[in-house]
Formats: C-alpha cells, structure tokens, sequence
C-alpha cells in the first residue's frame, strides 16, 4: 500500500447533505481535510456539528452528495466497513462498555482485527497509556472521566485510524485532563500523520492544536479558515470565544 | 408461628433434586430470554414455542435415532437453532431498536402461529416420550433420580457453563454483552448489530430448545407446554434483573427449588404462585432486580 500523494485530501465531503429519520440537518457542505492535520468544526446547538461527524462515519441518514476518502466514494458504506478503511469516531458521552474490565473493552475496541493484530494492538496501546494497563483488570464504569476518555480513545486507536472523528472529546474533563487529550490529539497528527475532525466545546483549546476551523450554521458551512485566523476573527472571537451570546444568533 | 415438625430427610433430599433439575432447566430457558432482551431490546413471548419444538423435535428424533438421547437431544437443539434462524431473519431482523411494541406484538404472533401450527399438524394429544434410559434410574440412600432427570441435568449444567465461557472468553459473546450494554460504543469499534442479534437468537433458541429437548422425556410433550411457562420465565428475567443473564439464571435455579419444596412440603396450588408472588415483591422493593445495578442494565 502506497502513502497517499500529498495534494490528495485523505477526506473530502462534496455537497454532503445528511441526517436523520425526520429529515437532513445538512444541507449541503463541503471540505477537504489532508493527513496529519487537524479540523476543528465549530458552531452553534443545531448547526450540524455532530451530525456531520456521524455522516462521515456513515452513522446516520444520507441525504445527498458524497464523502471521500482517500479518493474513494465511500457514501454506501457501513461503518464497520469505514473502521476497516481507517477512519475511526468517538462519539460524544461515554461510549465505553461500563460493566466489562479495562482489558475487555480493549478487546472489544480490535473487534475488527484478526487474533493476532488485536493482541499487539493492545500491547502497544497498554504501553502507550500506562494508566489503563494499571487499572485492566477493572470495570471501565468505575474509572475516572478522564481515563474512561482516553480508553474510548485507545479503543479507536486500536484499529490504527488515518482520520480520527472526536465529538467533544474534552467535554466533562478537568482543565489539566483536556490538556493532556489535547496533547495527546496533537501528538496523533504530527507524529503518526492522523487526520483530525473534531467537534470541542473548548474552543480555545481546541483552536490552539488545529490547522484549520470551520464554521457551521445551519447546516451549511458559513466560514473555513486557518484556525489562528479563525480564532481571532471578530465574528468568531463574539460567537463562539465567550462574546455577547446573543449577537451570535444573528451571525 | 408453625409447629416444628420433623422432615424426613430423604425426601427433603428427593425434593431438593427434582427443584434444582427444574430450575436449571428454568435457568436455560430464562438466559435465552434475558440473552434476547439486552441483545436484541426485545421480549420473546414466542420463546415458549421454541420450548414446545424441542420437545417434539426430540419425541421425533427419538424413534428414529433408536432412542439415542444425546444425540437426539444435539438434534433437536440444532432444529430448534434453525427455527430461531429463520425466526430471525424473517421477522425479528426487521424490527429496530426503539420498536419494543411492535416486538410484543410480533413474537405474540409467532407464538400463536406455532402453537396452532404444531396443534393442527400434530393434534393436541400429550405424546409420552422414551428414551434409551427408560424409566431406570439410580437409587442413592432412598433417593431416586431417573436417568433422564440426571441426563438433563447434566446437559443443561454443561450449556450453562458453555453460555457463560461464551459470553466471558469469545470475541463472539463480548460482541453481545457489548451491544446490550452500549449501542453506541458497539458502533464505535465496529460491532455489525445485525449479526451480533443474529447470533444471540441462535444461541437463544438453542438453549431453550435443549431445555424443551431435556424436558420431554421427563413430562409430557403437547402444544401448550410453552405457554406455561413463558409467563414464569418473564417474571424470572424481571426477577433477575433485566437483562442480567447471571441474575436470571440464579433466579431460575431458586424458583426451581422453592417450587418443589413448596409443592412438597404445602399444597400444590402455591407452587404456581411464588414466582409470581417473587416478582411483585422485587418490583416494588428492588426495581432494578435482584442482581441487576442500574449501569448493569441492559438495553
């Protein structure tokens, strides 16, 4: 398998329109996203933030247009088959199995890995985050927040994903544990070329670690940008980085 | 309170036996429910049915197989996994998680459409069903167990034990625990949710159809045999804690042994009340069921 040229996007959405049961929530939104860069989508409740990340996981209603990856049409896939690919979610709240050990939910985050792949896959995950190797053999529900986050984290990661979807990944955590999802974040980009898309209620945080920001209302996307010009747009910094609440619905 | 009366030993020891055969089949039936419920978020009241066809597939095989049991009972138990296939794949595939009614509705239906099905075809007339063992059995101080009751003892512990390796130590059973305990997560590492509910109601449909396989040549086959006890068995999973397949089979093995020490030692009439007696208690005293903690819960 060849790396992907460099101008190819590993993702790329071409006019997505996604949704629910009831209907879209996206009405048409395109971006491309290149390996070992980090997006971070920003917008306000109902803009279709989470509906996008689970469009791109092939987790909910298609409506229209296409998701890419890799140059692939990968709109018809489930999303075992889009794990299988190397694109790997984490969806918001605590998606870990509370009742199983620390080493079953690992098990169960190779699911799609033959025998021998999940075994060194756990091994290397073990050894990366030490704290869930101390606490294996207990039941995921009774560990902090912040270590069920980076197990959820560990669980994808175990598949090896090219392009990592995280919905609020810091939500819930103290201040010194976002740092250190952040760090971690960061450290999957630069280190490993990991595609980043997340959606942060941090925004500062989030923004600091981001190439790129895009901007959501509606549905629809409203603005994309370097994330260090994003941040200090005026439009931006009022909506979003602790502005006037109000002014941003007229945005 | 009751005068102390003096309890002849053997048969409390007859009593204890004949209870605890009960409830291990109980429990077979029961973890399938419970198996169905978290996997699946569904009730099965056509699980009685799959009870019914093991017994008569093993009264068929029987014959056939020249009163073989094991065998016989392998077959039956393999009859009623196919049934459950086909179940699955023609009706309870198409129902989505959050259609809890329709699933009532559409295994009632199954229900009934077995049971009239196997009454018109094979008359309503109880079948007397012989095995190898005949009606031999071991005589232990006084004691005595028939073959097909130590037979189907022996058959439901084994599949018990095999239930739970499966569901503790095998990618296939995590995958099941993992869809009952959280939908999203299962989603997140690639669990398909279709394969996993095919699984569990082959898993399901197999153990009750063992336990209908073990049960027939100990009491009579017939078309209502299912009906019987799929109520019981209901109360047992709320009993056990929804969901919780330990919980459920605990609580079958003790129904099993209360059932008989009552039936012994008072009047029959209440043996087919306790259970039901069992649950109301735990539903207004324990919600969450005997052994099931609320983060346990599943569905």
């Amino acid at each position: 398998m060849s790396p992907p040229l460099p101008d190819l996007p590993l993702l790329e959405l071409r006019d997505l329109r996604a949704g629910y049961a009831a209907g879209p929530i996206l009405h048409g939104v395109s971006f491309s996203l290149a390996a070992g860069r980090i997006a971070t989508l920003l917008g306000g409740n109902g803009a279709g933030k989470s509906t996008l990340l689970r469009a791109v996981y092939g987790a909910n209603r298609h409506y229209g247009g296409a998701v890419l990856f890799e140059g692939r049409d990968i709109t018809a896939l489930s999303p075992p088959r889009r794990l299988a690919l190397g694109i790997g979610f984490v969806p918001q709240g605590r998606c870990n199995f509370a009742a199983m050990t620390v080493a079953e939910n690992l098990l169960m985050g190779g699911y799609t890995l033959k025998r021998t792949e999940r075994e060194a896959a756990i091994a290397a995950m073990l050894e990366r985050f030490p704290v869930l190797a101390r606490k294996a053999g207990e039941a995921a529900g009774n560990l902090s927040g912040g270590e069920q986050q980076v197990l959820e984290m560990a669980m994808v990661l175990i598949t090896g994903p090219r392009l990592l979807l995280l919905d609020e990944p810091s939500l819930g955590l103290s201040p010194r544990m976002q740092a250190e999802v952040f760090a971690t974040v960061a450290g999957l980009a630069r280190e490993s070329g990991v595609a980043v898309l997340m959606v942060e209620q941090n925004l500062r945080g989030a923004l600091a670690i981001s190439d790129t920001a895009i901007v959501l209302e509606m549905g629809r996307k409203f603005l994309e940008g370097p994330a260090a010009e994003v941040a200090v747009d005026p439009r931006i910094r009022h909506a979003y980085l602790g502005g006037n609440v109000t002014a941003a619905d007229a945005a | 309170m009751t005068q102390e009366r003096a309890i002849d030993p053997v048969y409390a020891a007859q009593l204890t036996l004949n209870g605890l055969l009960l409830g291990l089949l109980y429990a077979l039936i029961v973890s399938g429910l419970a198996l169905l419920f978290g996997v699946l978020g569904i009730i099965n009241f056509a699980h009685g049915e799959f009870l019914m066809a093991g017994a008569y597939l093993m009264a068929f095989a029987l014959p056939v197989l020249g009163l073989a049991y094991l065998p016989s009972l392998l077959l039956a138990m393999l009859g009623v996994a196919l049934l459950g296939c086909l179940a699955h794949a023609l009706f309870l595939r198409r129902l989505r998680e959050d259609e809890f009614e329709r699933s009532i509705l559409m295994t009632t239906g199954l229900s009934i459409l077995l049971l009239n099905a196997v009454q018109y075809a094979l008359t309503a007339t109880p079948l007397l069903v012989d095995t190898q063992f005949g009606f031999d059995g071991i005589d232990l101080g006084g004691i005595n167990i028939t073959w097909t009751r130590i037979a189907a003892a022996a058959a439901a512990i084994l599949a018990l034990l095999l239930l739970w390796l499966c569901l503790t130590r095998t990618q296939l059973g995590r995958a099941m625990r993992a869809i009952a305990q959280n939908r999203e997560a299962a989603m997140m590492v690639g669990i398909r949710p279709e394969a996993v509910a095919r699984n569990a109601v082959i898993l399901a449909t197999a153990l009750c159809g063992l336990a209908g396989a073990a049960l027939a040549p100990i009491q009579l086959v017939q078309p209502s045999m299912g009906q019987f006890l799929i109520f019981k068995a209901f109360a047992l999973v709320i009993i056990g804690g929804l969901g919780s397949i330990p919980g459920a089979a605990i609580a079958a093995v003790l129904l099993g042994l209360l059932e008989s020490w009552i039936g012994g030692f008072f009047d029959a009439v209440w043996q087919e009340v306790v259970v039901f007696v069992a649950m109301m208690l735990v539903l207004l005293l324990r919600p969450d069921g005997l052994f099931g903690a609320p983060r346990m819960r599943a569905g």
